[in-house]
Parts: C-alpha cells; sequence; structure tokens
C-alpha cells in the first residue's frame, strides 16, 4: 500500500482536517489530552510527509512530482490535484515542522482548548494545501479557507486590541484574494481551452498586456501577504496581538505564502510580465529591507519591532526572485525556510518573555537577564541568527541574494550598484535594532519594578527544546547550505533558465540601443572566464 | 607529515567541540554545570594545549620546507556557481596559528585566577574557547566568503564577550557599540567583496589579484573602480583593527573582563584586520591608490591612538588607545609595502601587548582588595603607586613590556617598529617623520603608566582622589554639577546603580597583594617571546623575512650585507626619541620635578583634545546615532500615520457604503459575484482589443 501511488499529499492535507473534527468528541476535561492528542497528530503528519518526500521524491528532477489528480466538478473544469515540485516541497517541510512546533508552544493555552487545537490542525492541512494544489481555483479555496482559523486565532485568543486586528487581516487579505480569483478566471477563460490546471495555464502564450494586468492582480494579493511596503500595515497589528503559537505561523508560514505564491504564478506563468515589472519589484524589495529596518528600529512595542524586522527579511526574498540568476534564485527560496524558522524562534521567544513580564513595552523591561539566564542565551542566538549570523541559516540566504544580484546582468550597471549598496546599508541596520532591543530587554542592572510584581522564572525544558529543535535546521544549513539548497536546485535553475529566455526576447523585442548598450559594457566587464 | 595537515581542521574543530560541550551543559544543566567549575577549565585549557600542540607541528612542518596545502569542499552551489571552503595552510597561517594558540593558551590559564570569583566563571571559558575556534578558522581560510564567515564569528565572540558583565550598563552599550561599528567595516567588506567577485569571478585571493591587475592592464576595468573595491574591502580591516575613523568600539570594548582584552582586544581579533591585509596583499599591491590610504590611515590611527593615550587615567583605556596606535604602525607598515615588517610587529606586538594588558588585569585584581570591585577606582591610575613593592613580578613583566613597546633594544617591540619606520622612511619621509615622533609619545605614555602604577607611593587611600574620580563619573552620566554644589540625594543614586553590579567577593584591606601563579605564570611565560622574540627578526639575521615574505618578493639571503650606517641612524633615532620621551615621563611621574598639571593647563585647547578624545565619540553621537534614531522615529511616524492611516480611512469609507449597500436588498453574495464577473469580462475584452 505504500508505494508511490498512494495519494500521499492528500492525505497529509486530509489527515489534520479529518483528526480536527474528532476533537469535539474527545473526552477531556481539563484540555491536557486534547493537546497531546494534537500534537500526535501533527507529528504523525510531519512523519508522513518527511518519509513520502524520502522515499518517492527525486530531488534532482525539476518535475511536479507525487501529483494526483481526481476529477471534483466536472462542470467547472475543476479538480482535485496536487503535487510537489523544489518550490513547494522545502514549504511543505516547513509546515509540517514549524505547524508541530507551534502545537507544542501552544502548551499553556487553557482557554478554550477544543476550539483552539481545533484551528490549529484545520490550519495545518490548509497550509499545506495552499503549497501543494494544482489547480487554480482550488489554490484560491485553500488561500481561502486558510485564512478563517487565522482569523478566529487572532479574534478569540489575541490581545487587548484583537477585534481590530483580526478584521484588518480579514479585510486585507481577502480584499487581496479577489485579485487572485479575478486573474485566475481570466487566465482560466483566455483562450481556447477552460482550465484550471496549473500546468496547462502555465503553457499558455498569453499576450504581454494581458499577462501584465494579471500580473497586476497576483501582485497586489501577494504583496499584502508577503507583505510588500505599502501594503504591509495589516501585519504589525496582526502580529502584535497574535498570540505565541499563531505568531510563529503567522511569520513561519503564512508570510512564505505570498512569497510562493508570487514564484508560482507570477514568476512561472508569466515571464514575460515578470522580466517587464522587475525593475519595480526590485525597488520596492530595498524599500521592504531599509524601511522596515528603521520601523523597527522605531518601534517600543517588541512585538512589532520583531514584525517589522519580519517584513525588513521579506525584501532579500524579493532581491532574490527579480535577480535571473540561479543564485539570487535559491537565495530567495532558502530565505524563505530560513525566515520560517529563525522568525518561528523569535516570535516563540516574545511569547516565553511576555508570559514572564506581562509587559510587551521595551521601555519597562530592562535587567530581566539576570533572572531569565537561559532565556536571554536563547534570544541572543535566535538574534544572532536573524542579522545574519555566518554560521546560520540567514547568511547563506543572504549572501547568496547579493552575490546573485551583484552578478546579475538583467539590469544596468549603476542600478545595481545602487541596489547592493542600499540593501547592504540593511546589513548595518538589522544588528542595530536586534541588538538594541537585546539590550532594553535583558542588560542593565535589574528592573526593580518588574522583578517585584512579575514572577521571571527561567526557561522550562519545553521550551528550551523548542529552540533547540528550530536551531538544528537553522546551523545545519547554515555550516552546510547544500542540505537544503541541494533538494530543490533543479526546480530554481529550471525557473531562471525560463525566465532569462523571457529576458533576452524583452531586451531583444524592445531594440533598446541604451538597454543593449548597457548589458553589453556589464559583459564586457564580467568576461573574465571562470577559469 | 601529511598526516598533520589532513587533520590540521582539527584545529579549530577541537576548541569548537569543547565550547558546545559546555555550551550545552550550561543551557541543559546549568546548576550541575556551574559547579564543576575547574573540572570544566581544565578540560578547555587541556582543549587549547592539544590545539597549541598541533600548530607547533604545523609551524615546524611548514619551517622545515613543507609546501603550501590547500583542502578544499563544495559548500554552496547554484547553477554553474560554486562556493569551496576548507583550509589553508601555509606560512602565514602557521604562524598565526602558533601565535593565536600561544595567547590563547596563556590568557585562559591566567583566566582561572582572574575570574576565580565570578559566578559565571565556567561561561567565560565558553565564550574563551568559542572565540579561540573562530580565530583559528580565520586565519586558515581560503578564500575571501570564508573570511568573512569568520571575521563575522570572531566579532560576535567580541560582541559576547564584552558584555560579559551584562548587569553594567556601562557594557552593554560597549557591545552593542563594538557589534554595530564593526558591522559598517562589514558592510565595506561585504560590498568590496561582490565587487572584486564581480569583476573578476573567484573569492580565492591569488587569483583575485591576478585577474584583477590583469583587468586593469587591459583597460576592461579602469583602475579607480579597482581602486574602490580594494577600499570598500579595507573598511573592514579598518573597523576590526580600530583604524580612524572606525576605532570608536575599542577603547570602549574595555568593559569586559581583562583576560579577554588582553586575547581579543590586544593580540588576536583586532590583528585580525591586519591578517586580512596581508592576505589580500596580492590585490593591494597593484592598486597605489588603495595602497596610500592604507599606509595613511594607518599613520593617522597610529598618532591619534598616542596622542589620546597621553591623558587617559584608567590602565586599560590607556592600553587600549596604545594598542589602536601600534595596529596603526602595522597598517602603516603593510600600507607602504612593507609586509614582513608589518606582520613582524604583529607577532612582537601580540605577545608584548597581551603581557600588558594580563599585567594591567593583576594590578585591577591586587587593586580591587583595596577599593572594591568597582571598574572606575580599580582601573584608575591616580589611585595607585607603589605597587611594584606589592607585585614584584607584575611590576617587572609590565616593565618589560613598556621596554618593548617604546622600542629599546633588544627587546621585541624594538625590532619590528624599526624595520616599519625603516621601511616607511624610504617609501615617504613625512609618514616616517609622523611614525618617529609617535614614537616618542608612545615612549612617553607607557612610561607616564608605568610609573604611576608601580612607583612612587601608594594612593590607594587618598580618599580626595575617590572623590574626584566620583565626581567626573557622574559627570560623564550626564548630572551637571560643580563639586562644590553636590546633591547627596544624587550621589546616592549613582553610586546605588553601581554597586548592584558588583559580584563581590569583598574582603577590604588596606595593602593591594600579588595575583596567584596561575596569573603571574602567564606573565612570565609571556616575558620570555617580548624579550627575545625580536631577535629572529634582526637585520643582520632575518629568519622571520625568510618565512613571511609577500608572494612574489624576492628576499635577500640571510647573512646578506646590512647597510649598517643606514640601520644605526635609523635605530638610533627611534631610541633616541623613545629616550626622550622616557626622560620626560621620568620628570614628570617619578622624580615629580615638572608638574604635568601645569603644562595642561597652559595647553587647554590640545589638553582637551586628547582628553575627550578628539570629540570624535561626541561628534559620532550626534550625527549618528542621535541622526539614526530620528530618522528612524520620522519612518515610524510616517508608516502610522500616513500608511496606516489611509489603510484606516480607506477601511472606514468600505464599512460607509458598506452601510448603505444593505439598504438594496440584493445581498452583497450576488453582487461580489457580479463584479468579479465583470471585471473579468472587462479585462478579457480589453486586452482582446489591444492585445
Amino acid at each position: 500500500m505504500l508505494t508511490a501511488n498512494f495519494p500521499w499529499l492528500t492525505t497529509s492535507i486530509l489527515l489534520p482536517i479529518a483528526a480536527s473534527l474528532a476533537i469535539p468528541f474527545l473526552p477531556d476535561k481539563d484540555g491536557k489530552t486534547v493537546r497531546w492528542y494534537a500534537l500526535i497528530v501533527g507529528l504523525i503528519d510531519f512523519a508522513l510527509i518527511v518519509y513520502a518526500f524520502c522515499n518517492f521524491y527525486d530531488f534532482s528532477s525539476a518535475e511536479m512530482q507525487l501529483r494526483e489528480s481526481y476529477t471534483w466538478i466536472p462542470q467547472l473544469d475543476l479538480k482535485w490535484s496536487v503535487g510537489a515540485d523544489g518550490l513547494s516541497m522545502p514549504l511543505i517541510l516547513l509546515t509540517g515542522f514549524i505547524t508541530t512546533l507551534a502545537t507544542l508552544a501552544a502548551w499553556p493555552v487553557t482557554w478554550k482548548p477544543r476550539l483552539f487545537y481545533f484551528l490549529m490542525l484545520a490550519m495545518y492541512g490548509g497550509q499545506i494545501a495552499v503549497f501543494a494544489v494544482q489547480d487554480m481555483l482550488l489554490f484560491f479555496l485553500a488561500w481561502e479557507l486558510e485564512l478563517i482559523p487565522v482569523y478566529l486565532l487572532l479574534a478569540i485568543w489575541g490581545g487587548k486590541k484583537r477585534q481590530y486586528a483580526a478584521t484588518k487581516f480579514i479585510l486585507y487579505t481577502a480584499g487581496g484574494s479577489l485579485f487572485i480569483l479575478l486573474s485566475s478566471l481570466a487566465m482560466a477563460f483566455y483562450g481556447d481551452t477552460i482550465s484550471f490546471d496549473m500546468q496547462t495555464l502555465a503553457e499558455k502564450a498569453y499576450p504581454l498586456k494581458l499577462q501584465l494586468w494579471l500580473y497586476t492582480g497576483f501582485l497586489i494579493a501577494y504583496a499584502i501577504k508577503l507583505p510588500i511596503i505599502p501594503f504591509h500595515t495589516w501585519l504589525p497589528d496582526a502580529h502584535g496581538e497574535a498570540t505565541a503559537p499563531v505568531h510563529m505561523l503567522l511569520a513561519g508560514i503564512l508570510l512564505k505564502m505570498g512569497g510562493y505564491a508570487l514564484i508560482r504564478m507570477n514568476v512561472e506563468m508569466l515571464p514575460d510580465a515578470h522580466a517587464t515589472v522587475a525593475p519595480v519589484l526590485v525597488i520596492l524589495g530595498v524599500v521592504n529591507i531599509i524601511y522596515a529596518a528603521l520601523t523597527s528600529f522605531a518601534q517600543r512595542n517588541l512585538k512589532r519591532k520583531i514584525a517589522y524586522s519580519s517584513i525588513s527579511h521579506m525584501g532579500f526574498v524579493i532581491l532574490g526572485i527579480v535577480s535571473f540568476t540561479d543564485l539570487g534564485m535559491s537565495g530567495a527560496v532558502l530565505q524563505m525556510v530560513s525566515h520560517g524558522l529563525i522568525g518561528a524562534s523569535l516570535f516563540f521567544l516574545v511569547g516565553a518573555t511576555y508570559d514572564r513580564t506581562h509587559t510587551l513595552m521595551l521601555d519597562e523591561m530592562g535587567g530581566v537577564g539576570q533572572k531569565m539566564k537561559k532565556i536571554f542565551a536563547m534570544w541572543t542566538i535566535c538574534s544572532m541568527a536573524s542579522l545574519a549570523l555566518p554560521g546560520m541559516s540567514g547568511f547563506v540566504a543572504e549572501l547568496m541574494v547579493f552575490v546573485g544580484f551583484a552578478t546579475s546582468d538583467a539590469y544596468a550597471l549603476p542600478f545595481r550598484v545602487l541596489v547592493v549598496f542600499l540593501a547592504a546599508v540593511g546589513v548595518i541596520l538589522t544588528p542595530i535594532y536586534l541588538l538594541s532591543n537585546l539590550r532594553e530587554i535583558f542588560y542593565g542592572p535589574e528592573n526593580k519594578e518588574l522583578a517585584e510584581h512579575q514572577v521571571l522564572v527561567d526557561a522550562e525544558p519545553r521550551e528550551i527544546y523548542i529552540i533547540s529543535a528550530l536551531l538544528v535546521p537553522i546551523i545545519g544549513i547554515g555550516l552546510y547550505p547544500k542540505l537544503l539548497t541541494q533538494i530543490y536546485d533543479a526546480k530554481t535553475m529550471q525557473l531562471t533558465a525560463r525566465l532569462r529566455n523571457s529576458l533576452n526576447e524583452l531586451t531583444a523585442e524592445r531594440k533598446e540601443p541604451e538597454a543593449i548598450a548597457l548589458l553589453k559594457s556589464a559583459e564586457v566587464l564580467t568576461a573574465p572566464s571562470l577559469n | 607529515m601529511e598526516a598533520i595537515y589532513q587533520y590540521a581542521w582539527l584545529v579549530p574543530v577541537l576548541p569548537l567541540i569543547g565550547a558546545m560541550i559546555v555550551g550545552i551543559g550550561l543551557i541543559s544543566f546549568n546548576k550541575f554545570t556551574n559547579s564543576l567549575r575547574q573540572v570544566w577549565s581544565i578540560f578547555i585549557v587541556s582543549i587549547m594545549g592539544m590545539t597549541m600542540t598541533l600548530a607547533f607541528a604545523i609551524f615546524w612542518s611548514q619551517y622545515t620546507g613543507h609546501p603550501p596545502y590547500t583542502q578544499i569542499i563544495e559548500w554552496a552551489s547554484a547553477g554553474d556557481f560554486r562556493l569551496n571552503m576548507g583550509y589553508t595552510i601555509d606560512h602565514l597561517s602557521a604562524l598565526m596559528l602558533v601565535v593565536v594558540t600561544t595567547v590563547a593558551f596563556l590568557v585562559m590559564i591566567y583566566t582561572d585566577g582572574y575570574m576565580a570569583h565570578d559566578p559565571s566563571y565556567v561561561r567565560f571559558y565558553a565564550y574563551l574557547s568559542l572565540f579561540s575556534s573562530s580565530m583559528l578558522g580565520l586565519v586558515i581560510s581560503p578564500n575571501l566568503v570564508q573570511v568573512y564567515i569568520f571575521w563575522e564569528l570572531v566579532g560576535m565572540c567580541s560582541y559576547l564577550l564584552i558584555g560579559f558583565w551584562y548587569g553594567r550598563k556601562p557594557a552593554a552599550d560597549a557591545c552593542q557599540k563594538a557589534f554595530v561599528t564593526n558591522r559598517v567595516g562589514d558592510f565595506g567588506l561585504l560590498l568590496g567583496m561582490l565587487g572584486l567577485f564581480w569583476c573578476t569571478r573567484s573569492f580565492d585571493f591569488a587569483v583575485i589579484g591576478e585577474r584583477l591587475e590583469n583587468l586593469v592592464e587591459s583597460g576592461a576595468l579602469s583602475g579607480a573602480v579597482a581602486a574602490l573595491f580594494a577600499i570598500l574591502v579595507f573598511l573592514g580591516p579598518v573597523a576590526k583593527s580600530a583604524q580612524f575613523p572606525l576605532h570608536v568600539w575599542l577603547p570602549d570594548a574595555m568593559e569586559g573582563p581583562t583576560p579577554i582584552s588582553a586575547l581579543i582586544h590586544a593580540a588576536t581579533m583586532v590583528a585580525a584586520g591586519v591578517f586580512l591585509v596581508a592576505r589580500m596583499f596580492p590585490v593591494f599591491e597593484n592598486i597605489p591608490a588603495a595602497m596610500n590610504v592604507i599606509a595613511w590611515t594607518g599613520c593617522f590611527t597610529a598618532f591619534l591612538g598616542a596622542s589620546i593615550a597621553i591623558t587617559q587615567n584608567d590602565i586599560k583605556k590607556g592600553l587600549a588607545y596604545s594598542t589602536m596606535s601600534q595596529l596603526g604602525y602595522m597598517v602603516m607598515g603593510l600600507g607602504v609595502g612593507a609586509y614582513t615588517a608589518g606582520l613582524f610587529h604583529l607577532m612582537t606586538h601580540a605577545y608584548f601587548k597581551a603581557m600588558l594588558f594580563l599585567g594591567s588585569g593583576s594590578v585591577i585584581h591586587g587593586m580591587e582588595g583595596v577599593v572594591g570591585h568597582d571598574p572606575a577606582y580599580a582601573q584608575d591610575m591616580r589611585l595607585m603607586g607603589g605597587l611594584r613593592k606589592y607585585m614584584p613580578i607584575t611590576a617587572i613583566t609590565f616593565l618589560i613590556g613598556t621596554l618593548a613597546i617604546s622600542g629599546i633594544p633588544p627587546f621585541a617591540g624594538f625590532w619590528s617598529k624599526d624595520e616599519i619606520l625603516g621601511k616607511t622612511f624610504e617609501a615617504n619621509p613625512a609618514m616616517w617623520l609622523v611614525g618617529w615622533l609617535t614614537a616618542g609619545i608612545t615612549a612617553f605614555y607607557m612610561f607616564r603608566m608605568y610609573f604611576s602604577t608601580f612607583e612612587g607611593k601608594f594612593r590607594g587611600e587618598d580618599v580626595s582622589v575617590k572623590e574626584t574620580i566620583r565626581i567626573e563619573r557622574l559627570q560623564a552620566q550626564g548630572f551637571s554639577m560643580g563639586p562644590g554644589a553636590m546633591n547627596s540625594q544624587e550621589l546616592a543614586v549613582a553610586d546605588e546603580a553601581h554597586d548592584d553590579h558588583d559580584h563581590s567577593h569583598g574582603h577590604h584591606s588596606h595593602e593591594p597583594h600579588e595575583s596567584p601563579l596561575s596569573m603571574t605564570f602567564p606573565l612570565m611565560a609571556l616575558a620570555v617571546p617580548s624579550i627575545l622574540i625580536g631577535l629572529v627578526g634582526t637585520p643582520f639575521a632575518n629568519y622571520f623575512e625568510e618565512f613571511i615574505h609577500a608572494p612574489g618578493e624576492v628576499v635577500p639571503p640571510l647573512g646578506a650585507e646590512v647597510d649598517l650606517p643606514e640601520f644605526l641612524t635609523m635605530g638610533g633615532s627611534s631610541i633616541g626619541i623613545a629616550l626622550i620621551g622616557i626622560t620626560l615621563a621620568s620628570l614628570m611621574y617619578l622624580r615629580h620635578k615638572v608638574n604635568p598639571a601645569a603644562i595642561a593647563e597652559k595647553i587647554p585647547v590640545l589638553y582637551n583634545l586628547s582628553k575627550n578624545k578628539w570629540y570624535i565619540d561626541d561628534i559620532y553621537n550626534a550625527v549618528f546615532v542621535n541622526g539614526s534614531r530620528r530618522l528612524a522615529r520620522q519612518v515610524l511616524e510616517v508608516d502610522s500615520k500616513v500608511v496606516d492611516g489611509l489603510v484606516n480611512l480607506a477601511g472606514f469609507v468600505t464599512v460607509f457604503t458598506g452601510e448603505t449597500l444593505k439598504y438594496f436588498e440584493n445581498g452583497r453574495a450576488q453582487f461580489y459575484a457580479l463584479i468579479v464577473f465583470a471585471a473579468v469580462l472587462g479585462l478579457v475584452i480589453f486586452s482582446g482589443v489591444t492585445g
């Protein structure tokens, strides 16, 4: 039964959802059975995913694998079709990993535990579905469905302004997803055949103008999710109000949906439009890095500070996507995975700190390092990971994006120099806000007022375990990045090759003497052979 | 011999394993791990001993003529891009391995005595081991990316160690300042590295140099761009080796425990910048503009550091500025093309400056018994004096170090500094003049330090000096008050603030005591190279130059004719000015014939310039620190008022219109569907018509 034909992905999507439906019938008095149940389901599902990828997935192939397709509503040509390739596979693994850990992180949740774990498991399936489905309509459904648990998790277990944050989140994202629907419908109805299958859609030849419209539609939706400034303002509010486990999911996985969909649809299906719009995205990426780093520095609320730092890091994903080089694209995927891990660990620590200090305002903290030594140590390690310390995954990803972009021949030299320069300014800003954050929480003489009113206990084994579990891949990738890159780079190389094709056509078509001259001059400069 | 090279990767890995075992122990079984204090320190020290043995074996093999050895593995790849990591053992790295491991080994022994009463004793050893690992990894890196990796890692260790006593506010500020300042340098290094990769497609030192030269010669790359890249790369060493204008972090870094001031901020990590310039020498030497920038930066830094060191009262701060000044010499040496001389000074300086710092630690340790655990008192030279009586070993070794740094033959510093000055004179007499004057200032401030610490009578119980120090500190903290108008309450507050972080084992006595053997042994051990190591590089038999010279440089054979008159003039002039410096210092601080305060009053402008570190910290504070804070606040303001404001406004409008829509009673779902359908239709038609 356990062969390549077994519906692995469908099972991994439906298992947590089916399991979540059983939660109301569990005999449970104090909420302790439910959390074990959820954790075990999460672990089983994660093990299932790992087993399937290890045995039935060929890492050296760029093709869609583990495909399954069942007709659902033939009239609409709606099919339940799932699959995984180098783009979705790392993110599915990340989802399984982070969601399971988030379940463990949710241990202290005592308020309506049944509903909470029900939603967590529903999220689990929904998130994997977003990355795995291969049908546009299904993708839209999965995208929308995964919003509902997040909305409820925010609105019921959130902080003081949870209603405002949850409403803003749902309005923003639902508004954005409207554009997904628009663009997908347009793509499906274009041409002779009506189909929602992603591969069929990707093979259709759209005129450039239509591509640009479609591209803009998708971009709005994904710019909200990723987020790209100025579509980001839902994020600090949502992150600022969420509890730690939800937070881990928001930062660890939900943001990556934006990046994933951007690559899957905008880059893969509409390469010509991507080649045209890319310079705009470059600028948006750089703005993301610097603007968010500065706002993070000025923030006095811990959660919002870390939330802005996420936005800043997503800027590197954008830069990688638009670099038109193997290295940059590979770096973008790596940055998504890496930030998934680092972001989740930082947000978990924010939650752990809040559980003790009961304040998020930096002005009210200070000197708590004296009592919370282990939490201090974990904070330091994770902040170092986030500021791209070598030996950890963030550094490799940023380095790959930097080298990829710097050696890209898609842009004129002065433009590239400027972009690399500004992105590198981000490299200075990141330690400024992260280290001053550390200093304000932990360093300095003990804050007497805080120590008197709150019980500042040190980390418990569960918390140390969660952070260690996250650090293993962070450091593992940092020490030997090929560990991760080699399992997906067949796909990113295929993508880049396709993009470069479009780029070359574009430059040839336009016949802009200026652009060509600049490109040529760049080529002369890059001429020396590799040997 | 081959086996040594195959296992040379153990050199950085062994201390890393040690650090990891202790680190995991600290996180998982904190109480138990902390209770095993000396078990861990012996464990870490013996690992370092093994590493040192291996380093000596490698050095010996290289010295006896084994060819350089490189081992690489593919680390990251994408498409046709390959990035390799590994290790390379050549003369330069073998020398650095020996310097780093010996100093690290001795500092670790010393730590046992110095940190004996610290509750975080075990954590300190873990950090020390982690640092040694990163530093050793740095010196055997085969390419620029790997250097960058370890470069950042040593920076992180430095951050952790400066902030080791995290309960102290100055330490908290200093560690952040160090990291961020170094990141500014790394920013340049990263850009330079990317630029060089872009034009040469390689991260390998030798390959970059060769291809860059070809590119510039063939005209494919303008010389100015090449120079720009080289200078950007040089920004890294500027920060790490505390060169002007990124030197500001080093004096503040003295907030860390003294053993790391000796290991990291004197002997090894700060020398990493000089090491990188040496590694990048094949690139730099073909670019005259870059070489000039390097040389002048070093020259100015040497002078700047010395000029500030004159007026410092904190013994560690004084040594820190002196380190900065000596690093300036090394950088200047490399900048004028004196590759061997620069590295020679790196080696001699590593030994005698480590000894000086450890000596100052021993002094502080002794003083703490009298004045308490407050760095402001225990490190202030105005409270010292006459310590030679109480701590003779420390005094003698400190004197040896002082003589070495002042450039008195036959001590180590003379030979290396003289070689730099000689080479500088050939390249640029103006630069030599600055270096020569600085040598005089160096001798002056070092003897000022020695005399006021070890000679005269002990002033530790002097209440009026204590009062002065207290007022100075309060003023530095921002309490504005004259000495006559003290508000006792404020004083109490400020005093309480630092009493808190005394990790006390306070028994107050009236006399300082000599430090235990674990501290004096490293001092005596370091005294040997401080006296003798210079003899390997005398102009008469320059074994050092034979071993370490720039790639491609032709070295005169051993025993070749020495230009004796030239050596005598150069050497004589440096000894001469050093003696003038020493005489002045003894007149002022030993015999008290001349009152330094009176001189200071006569030249208040110069005095204040030196005392206030040329106001560089204040300027940076006003411009960069406050500037970036203001900018960040403004951006946040825009974000929350303008961007988010528009969003909320839009939301408000939607809700409002949503309310009105209700009255149409046609259900939202239908409306939604209708809009979607219309829009799709519109899009398809539109593109069909126009496309």
